[in-house]
């Protein structure tokens, strides 16, 4: 059983929910405002944090912005309809994904799956993945850039690994939503490309330069390092 | 803008200026006409001086003979600097040295006219006809200075000066009266444009005068417009959270009702009506969101070609079963500064709305193509469809929140009533308009027009 954390202040709505998941394998643990949710998430007795970015208390986006000052745990964020600048800014800040509320049930469960699977799958491909100075081990789930571990999530860690696995080649936004988020891109998704830019700065702060290139219209390509600017 | 703010401060000199220039026009005029009545007085005072000193100087030519004479106006000249001559009817000299000066004034007098009066060079000629004893006639010609000498380029240069001065005094006051105006101005625009906590600078709310308290005004009117908007924001969002978690937990519950009890066709018809309900409250808060519109809404360069195409295909596969499809007709790529999501909801919405009453099998007609309406380009985007149109007096109405033509109720053709309005605020935030009429012989064409963007480039929609 997955133990999976929700920081909602709808009570109803967690036990509704936590009645719904049990059937579905989950073991749902509600916190009702932010700080009580924050020390829960660090508890490290869950796979997956679903949060609320309407909290009571303490905002969601500061909650999530001091987990991920001291965890790589994923997080689902559950986010107003339309309040656009709240998902972009609680991606940016390492959310995994997001589903707009009120949510289907079955939408959150997939969801939920897709990154659980992410983050648990122990790669049957257990091959290393090298280019230039990016080591990407899917066994360990570790990437070294010139022998130095780099810190990241565990989406952007799959997001390298499907740009790597296809260095040199463009892989289009479809592809990428599809394999690192576990669903379909939507109009107007931009989830794919926050993780990409999040990606991004953290690679350009290890002086990896500029090594995944937006390619109009189409997807993104990781080049070599003699081909980066 | 600022051509008009210019022109106030252009015109507040000038008038200031020209005041300044006048009144002192006029008071150099006013000063000689009335410095004229002086100028005759001292002529007289003159003339009756050059007369008696005129009478003694023919009193020794006389008596004593020209040498004396010569003698006499030797020692007037020497004592207090007046050069004087003194001349036989005819012109001839009698007495008197460098008498050849005086030609041009006595040569000016007549018969009738006994006196003569001339200015030159900073001093003043006076000749008068005198008679003598023994009825013999004389002419005695005197000069005497009147000042300083001035010249035409001092006169030019002091006028100069005073105009530059001037100019500069009008200037500073020019600026000390328009520059508050000018930077209330700039902050009043800032708040338009949403900056709510934009107020005009403390040292200005300072002054004392009149533009002070426009000032303290402006900055009360600006607390209290913040004081609004947030309220309003904040009961936005209240209302999107309050009316939204309901919707969740039934969605919930309606998921486990479907797990204990198997599918029944009235969990679908509450699942519809569930999502429409939060599609309902999406729209009204989106309305009061655009009608609100404090923040700047993020635009892009946007490929409108694309954005159409992409819409009339799946407005296409939505036709397809009811055998019917949406021809779309354009011409090159059009471009336009936008929102892509907001253009792409409002563009779709009333390609909803022809979708729901277009009748019989002709196509909807799509068609995107820019024009030109002097002085900037347009793009304008026309939706057709081929339903019973709208009444006249209706076609404004269409636009309005909630607003259905009322026949159309009994038709239940779904639908919130909502999409064009959506559709209307998000064209006029784009700097568009929006219109609807009637086509010929049946049917409702919807005409956008957006400002082109002028430079053509590639597309932005996506990365």
């Amino acid at each position: 059983m997955d133990r999976v954390l929700i920081v909602d202040d709808d009570v109803e709505l967690c036990r509704l929910l936590a009645e719904r998941l049990s059937t579905e394998g989950f073991s749902l643990e509600a916190a009702h405002d932010g700080p009580r949710g924050l020390s829960r998430a660090l508890s490290q007795e869950h796979a997956l944090v679903i949060l609320d970015l309407m909290l009571p208390g303490m905002n969601g986006l500061d909650l999530l912005r001091n987990l991920r000052s001291q965890s790589s745990m994923p997080v689902l964020m559950l986010t107003a309809r339309g309040e656009d600048v709240d998902r972009i800014l609680g991606l940016e800040l390492g959310a995994d994904d997001y589903l707009p509320k009120p949510f289907n049930p079955r939408e959150l469960i997939a969801r939920a799956r897709a990154i659980l699977r992410r983050s648990e799958r122990v790669s049957d491909t257990s091959d290393v993945l090298i280019v230039d100075d990016v080591r990407l081990d899917p066994a360990a789930r570790e990437v070294l850039i010139d022998g130095i571990p780099l810190d990241i999530t565990s989406v952007e860690f799959s997001l390298l690994e499907a740009l790597l696995r296809n260095a040199g080649h463009v892989v289009t936004r479809e592809h990428l939503t599809q394999t690192v988020l576990g669903h379909k891109l939507g109009t107007f998704d931009r989830v794919i490309d926050v993780h990409v830019s999040n990606l991004r700065k953290k690679l350009s702060r290890v002086h990896a330069g500029e090594r995944i290139k937006a390619i109009r219209g189409s997807g993104y390509q990781f080049v070599a390092r003699s081909e980066a600017k | 803008m600022t051509t008009r703010i210019h022109s106030l401060f252009l015109k507040i000199f000038l008038w200031f200026w020209a005041t300044v220039i006048v009144t002192a026009i006029s008071l150099v005029a006013a000063f000689a006409i009335l410095s004229g009545n002086g100028v005759s007085q001292s002529h007289a005072i003159l003339t009756e001086t050059a007369r008696q000193s005129g009478a003694m100087a023919i009193e020794e030519v006389e008596l004593h003979g020209a040498p004396a004479a010569s003698a006499y106006l030797g020692r007037l000249e020497d004592r207090i600097h007046l050069q004087a001559c003194l001349f036989d009817i005819s012109g001839n000299v009698i007495a008197g040295s460098n008498c050849a000066a005086f030609s041009e004034t006595i040569s000016r007098l007549t018969a009738t006219h006994t006196s003569e009066v001339s200015w030159r060079h900073g001093s003043t000629r006076i000749a008068v006809r005198l008679p003598g004893r023994n009825g013999a006639a004389y002419v005695y010609a005197t000069s005497v200075p009147t000042g300083p000498p001035i010249s035409r380029v001092a006169i030019v240069r002091q006028w100069c000066i005073a105009l530059l001065v001037s100019g500069f005094i009008c200037y500073l006051l020019t600026r000390y009266l328009t520059a508050p105006i000018l930077r209330l101005r700039e902050a009043s625009q800032h708040l338009a444009a949403g900056e709510l906590s934009t107020r005009a600078s403390a040292e200005m709310e300072r002054r004392h005068d009149e533009l002070g308290s426009l000032v303290r005004d402006f900055n009360t009117m600006a607390d209290r417009i913040e004081e609004l908007i947030s309220r309003q924001r904040q009961l936005i969002s209240d209302v999107s959270h309050e009316l939204r978690s309901p919707l969740a937990r039934l969605n919930v519950a309606l998921d486990i009702g479907r797990q204990r009890k198997g599918d029944d066709p009235a969990f679908d018809q509450m699942e519809q009506d569930i999502e429409s309900m939060n599609e309902m409250i999406g729209r009204l808060l989106s309305i009061a969101r655009l009608d609100a519109s404090t923040t700047p809404v993020a635009m892009t360069e946007v490929n409108l070609s694309e954005l159409v195409s992409r819409i009339v295909r799946s407005a296409q596969f939505e036709l397809q079963p009811r055998g019917n499809t949406v021809r779309l007709t354009m011409s090159g790529q059009c471009f336009v500064q936008a929102n892509a999501e907001l253009l792409h909801g409002a563009i779709e919405n009333v390609m909803r709305n022809a979708i729901r009453y277009t009748e019989g099998d002709n196509p909807i007609e799509v068609n995107l193509r820019s024009r030109e309406f002097a002085p900037s380009r347009f793009i304008r985007l026309a939706i057709r469809d081929h339903g019973s149109g709208v009444p006249e007096s209706e076609l404004l109405n269409i636009f309005q929140p909630f607003y259905r033509v009322a026949e159309d109720r009994d038709r239940h053709t779904g639908g919130t009533g909502l999409g064009l309005a959506i559709a209307e605020r998000v064209v006029r935030i784009h700097g568009g308009t929006i219109h609807a009429r009637n086509a010929a012989p049946h049917g409702l064409e919807v005409e956008i027009l957006l400002p082109q963007l002028s430079r053509m480039g590639e597309s932005a929609l996506l990365p």
